[in-house]
């Protein structure tokens, strides 16, 4: 069995016109064992920048806290927030610097530009960072959610079309991977506001 | 005190060694409805990451209501519908009348199971009408363990492809009443119009499966095929 899997994980993030949305499932396990249903993989960075982390729940943490303890610091220096493709770099940088014993998560990172353009990102777990224009998947079964995405995307969706969509593919994408599912919560990121739903899915 | 040299073996568990499987890749899917049926299967043939042909057909038309559609190694393939052809034909001089879907299904069944120490490398879908008239779908593993469903998928796909039809097909859950059959209740056009969606969505992501797909449509009226372009990418 292989360290990404050891937890579960299913992360979708996908952009529409003027927003994006991502989200992801609700388990926390080990191997087949269900311990909690109340885990979101996903994180606020700032008003218009969402992180996703998939892979090990501990890397993912950690990870998690470090670019946190980055950004603020980064806020305090700079007196503003950071760009979407910045905090990307930032987020490939500090996973090569592990390069040869790296953190075993999978990044997602959905966000808005300053003009409102959608920004979709995702990495490896060595910091190899390939942007998408329509959707970005991690997890333990990439297979079922891009097959769901790539059949269900289409261009310039509006916030609640886009939700929709993307609740769908999560949904259908998890009920197939045993590791992931019991539920997913999914934030839709506009321009004035951000709006965080949690669905209730097939619970097991 | 002169002691013999310990004896150390050294086993090379990672050594390359030949084997007797290969996968030749694509992608076969059947959709089973209140009164047809749809199989479709991708006719690209890898080795891989080469392209040995872009138009050899996964399907095999048993009986004008029995279709079987095998993913996997292609050689295994065709020995197993060797087998099945011949085991019809038979069938046929014994019983004097073509193997309904369902007999079919457990011919296969035994016929993959007969070869469980050294099995057929072929991941099948038996599909065709059953003797009321509605679509039938029966999915297989490499033994010969089967289920009848409303659909189903296989190949190098079917990860890609199989959430894709529960969303669309499945029902909402089992417990719904009326309770609902395993048929979708949707008209022939709209499922090949699903089951097409599908194969361009699984030839975007999947590289062994594109080139074109062959699609066969059962229904009382008889056979009919269609065909999709799918990229050659």
């Amino acid at each position: 069995m292989s360290i990404f899997e050891y937890n579960g994980a299913a992360i979708v993030a996908m952009a529409g016109k003027n927003c994006v949305a991502i989200g992801s499932d609700l388990r926390f396990g080990v191997q087949l064992q269900t311990i909690t249903t109340d885990c979101p993989k996903v994180f606020q960075m700032n008003d218009k920048l969402f992180l996703g982390l998939s892979g090990l729940g501990t890397d993912a943490q950690t990870l998690h806290e470090k670019l946190v303890f980055r950004h603020n610091l980064y806020k305090l220096r700079e007196e503003r927030s950071m760009k979407p493709t910045t905090f990307a770099h930032l987020v490939s940088s500090v996973l090569y610097e592990r390069r040869f014993g790296p953190y075993f998560a999978g990044p997602v990172i959905a966000g808005l530009e300053d003009n409102g353009t959608p920004y979709l990102c995702g990495m490896d777990s060595i910091g190899a960072m390939e942007t998408a224009k329509d959707f970005m998947v991690q997890g333990t079964s990439p297979e079922s959610l891009y097959g769901m995405c790539e059949s269900m995307w289409r261009e310039d969706m509006e916030p609640e079309e886009l939700f929709e969509t993307l609740a769908q593919c999560l949904l259908s994408g998890v009920d197939r991977d045993a590791l992931a599912g019991w539920g997913s919560v999914v934030h839709v990121i506009t321009p004035d506001k951000v709006i965080t739903r949690t669905i209730k899915g097939r619970m097991d | 005190q002169n002691r013999a040299p310990a004896r150390v073996s050294v086993h090379l568990s990672s050594a390359m060694s030949w084997s007797p499987y290969t996968d030749n890749g694509g992608t076969v899917l059947a959709v089973a409805g209140e009164d047809y049926c749809i199989v479709a299967a991708s006719t690209r043939l890898s080795s891989g990451f080469d392209i040995l042909t872009r138009d050899s057909s996964k399907l095999l038309q048993l009986s004008p209501k029995v279709v079987l559609a095998s993913a996997g190694m292609q050689a295994d393939m065709k020995a197993l519908q060797k087998m099945l052809i011949s085991r019809h034909v038979m069938y046929q001089f014994n019983h004097n009348k073509p193997m309904s879907v369902t007999a079919a299904a457990q011919l296969l069944s035994n016929t993959l199971y007969y070869k469980r120490f050294f099995p057929y490398y072929t991941f099948n879908i038996v599909a065709g009408l059953d003797d009321q008239g509605r679509g039938a779908v029966f999915s297989y593993d490499a033994i010969g363990s089967y289920e009848r469903s409303g659909f189903f998928c296989q190949g190098s796909g079917k990860e890609l492809i199989q959430p894709v039809l529960d969303n669309q097909l499945k029902a909402a859950s089992p417990l719904v009443i009326p309770s609902k059959s395993d048929l979708t209740s949707l008209p022939l056009e709209q499922a090949l119009d699903l089951v097409k969606a599908a194969f361009v969505s699984a030839g975007e992501r999947d590289i062994y499966t594109g080139d074109q797909v062959e699609i066969t449509i059962m229904t009382k009226d008889g056979t009919r095929k269609d065909s999709l372009q799918l990229k050659l990418d």
